[in-house]
């Protein structure tokens, strides 16, 4: 895992948005051990108490779940999968309206344009495999 | 106590390269000496005994050989002296090589979880352990190098000389007291010159500059108290009995030294830096 | 803890400590930043009686620095403190000779850890490798705190990469660490408590974490303000 952190963001919030980005890529599955605090605190380089204040965070929000002295794993529940990956959705588009509706462009002309670039791109990423 | 003595050993085993030439140093230029003297007067003997045909008991009428004169030849002497001089500048070293040089030894012996003061302890021990060795080392270099001289010059030319004969040498009678007595009166002295060096170091090592000064006022006035009652002795000659002097001495040597110890002590917990 | 409490000191005329307050806690590492000749590295040698001070107090879990505290602190100053001729196998010996906290099997896996082959004379080392020696001689004492002088400084930057992954290793978890650094860049997220020190004097003392969730700065963010006052 190699992540590059911002300074100015909270370094556990960081970390936070970065499982959910593995759950919405499919990288964790439901059910599957994650890495104790202080490996995951060595993957990242960083501090073991801000690994640990994650996965507390993480846990309240019930993304991840620890049975007794089990390892913790990703949680299994659906609806939580679900509304992280929405919740990234969601938080990409807000950013990208943000900064279209600061340059008043039309929303046909907008979907049109990310409709070919997206096609495009896809089809490059085909290509080049 | 533990500490103390691993401290010890491992003082000792800083210098004991250093020792070893020193060793290796008197040793060699010792039995060199030995032979290069009985050669040199045989050869010399021969050569006036030739010249002036004389008989050998004419010869050794004027002069005979006398292990003397190898005892006060520069090959036993310059040993000595070197080794001596080599302590001395030692003993100042022994404490400033853990402040200089590239690693700063001098954190990790005050970081230690032991009493500083053992490091002071170990040091003064090492000097006068090394001391003692060169002591003992001459002690058996001296009938080895009395067999070499009586294997060169026959016994006709040699005036007789017993071991103990040494004693009435200048040097040697010096560096060996021939009583108890005055052994650990001698190596005593010795051993709170050292104790006294040493502090006054310390009050260097905490102070800087103002404790240079303070090093040397120390050092004289511990100094003074230390010879105060031998000018007692001589200023009011057959005042004293030489007991109450020798007792008078002893109190202050007691003195002197705790207190060399006590300072270095309270300066190594309290005032040192590094 | 580590409770350094109005603690004044002068050198000569020079005031190097002007009534510096900190204090570091266990499991948090504390990163002392100023620029050099701020007095960083004598507040280190003062926390171990290494120097000393005017007035002021400095306790380590409620008490003042005995003999005995030499097992639970540790200093790993800018230098090694070992003598250079010693191989790396003697310098552990002499540590294990003298302290009751030195754990070999630690040192063993630093060793392994840091790639040094314990035949190596000091004195022969590379320079990033006489760092990572000087760091395992004192990483490998159990001790409950370690004060690090400036650990990143003057070396290679992989020597710094593998110093830097000790700090999110088991072999500080639940130790409280005081560094000292005039470049926060590299550690900035290695940190909990970032202490900004000026001459003498403490001028701000906060968790980044806090900083960074509150106000949205980092630690440079921090230091732009409380020195360009």
């Amino acid at each position: 895992m190699n992540v590059k952190f911002n300074n100015r963001d909270p370094l556990y919030v960081q970390v936070i948005r970065h499982f959910k980005e593995q759950i919405a890529k499919g990288y964790f599955e439901p059910g599957q051990e994650i890495p104790s605090r202080r490996e995951l605190a060595n993957q990242l380089k960083i501090n073991p108490n801000t690994a640990q204040r994650a996965y507390k965070e993480m846990e309240e929000q019930g993304l991840i779940f620890t049975e007794g002295n089990m390892p913790s794993c990703i949680t299994k529940d659906d609806a939580v999968l679900k509304s992280v990956r929405e919740e990234l959705i969601i938080e990409a588009v807000d950013l990208f309206l943000g900064s279209i509706k600061s340059i008043n462009v039309p929303l046909s002309e907008v979907l049109e344009l990310v409709e070919k670039k997206y096609d495009a791109e896809s089809g490059e990423a085909e290509e080049s495999k | 106590m533990k500490s103390y003595l691993k401290l010890v050993h491992f003082e000792i085993s800083r210098f004991f390269k250093l020792y070893l030439i020193l060793i290796g140093l008197t040793v060699v230029s010792q039995l060199i000496g030995a032979v290069i003297v009985s050669k040199g007067y045989m050869s010399s003997a021969e050569k006036v005994m030739y010249a002036n045909q004389l008989s050998v008991s004419k010869y050794i009428e004027q002069s005979a050989f006398s292990f003397s004169r190898f005892i006060n030849s520069e090959w036993f002497v310059m040993p000595i002296v070197f080794c001596i001089a080599m302590l001395m500048i030692y003993v100042f070293f022994i404490w400033y090589r853990d402040w200089f040089g590239k690693n700063t030894f001098i954190y990790r012996l005050l970081m230690l979880p032991t009493e500083r003061i053992n490091i002071y302890f170990a040091k003064l021990t090492t000097i006068m352990l090394l001391v003692l060795g060169l002591i003992t080392l001459q002690i058996l270099l001296v009938p080895i190098e009395m067999q070499i001289v009586n294997g060169i010059v026959p016994a006709d030319f040699r005036t007789n000389f017993p071991f103990y004969g040494i004693y009435d040498q200048e040097i040697w009678g010096f560096l060996y007291p021939n009583t108890p007595v005055g052994f650990i009166l001698l190596y005593g002295i010795g051993l709170i010159f050292v104790a006294i060096l040493f502090t006054s170091i310390l009050f260097e090592r905490s102070f800087g500059l103002k404790g240079i000064f303070c090093g040397i006022v120390y050092g004289m006035f511990s100094f003074g108290v230390l010879v105060a009652p031998l000018i007692l002795a001589v200023s009011y000659t057959g005042y004293f009995y030489p007991l109450e002097i020798y007792l008078m001495e002893l109190v202050t040597s007691i003195i002197v030294l705790g207190s060399a110890i006590w300072i270095a002590n309270h300066l190594l917990k309290h005032k040192i830096r590094v | 803890m580590i409770e350094v409490k109005n603690v004044k000191k002068k050198y000569g005329r020079k005031q190097v400590l002007n009534g510096l307050s900190f204090t570091a806690k266990k499991g948090e590492i504390t990163c002392l930043i100023g620029i050099n000749g701020v007095g960083k590295t004598t507040i280190m040698k003062a926390i171990m009686a290494l120097t000393p001070i005017n007035s002021g107090e400095i306790l380590i879990d409620g008490e003042k620095i005995r003999k005995e505290s030499y097992d639970k602190i540790t200093f790993i100053p800018d230098t090694i403190t070992m003598l250079p001729q010693m191989k790396i196998a003697e310098a552990f010996a002499f540590m294990a000779d003298f302290y009751k906290s030195w754990n070999p099997q630690r040192a063993e896996e630093l060793l392994k850890f840091f790639k040094l082959d314990p035949t190596e004379r000091i004195a022969n080392l590379s320079k990033g490798n006489t760092a990572k020696v000087n760091m395992l001689l004192g990483l490998a004492l159990d001790v409950d705190y370690l004060l690090m002088d400036e650990p990143f400084s003057g070396i290679d930057i992989f020597s710094r990469e593998q110093i830097a992954e000790v700090f999110t290793s088991h072999l500080i978890e639940d130790r409280g660490v005081i560094i000292t650094t005039h470049e926060i860049n590299d550690i900035e997220h290695l940190i909990d408590r970032a202490v900004l020190i000026d001459e003498g004097e403490v001028l701000k003392d906060f968790s980044v974490e806090e900083v960074r969730e509150n106000e949205g700065k980092s630690v440079v963010d921090v230091m732009r303000e409380v020195y360009r006052r």
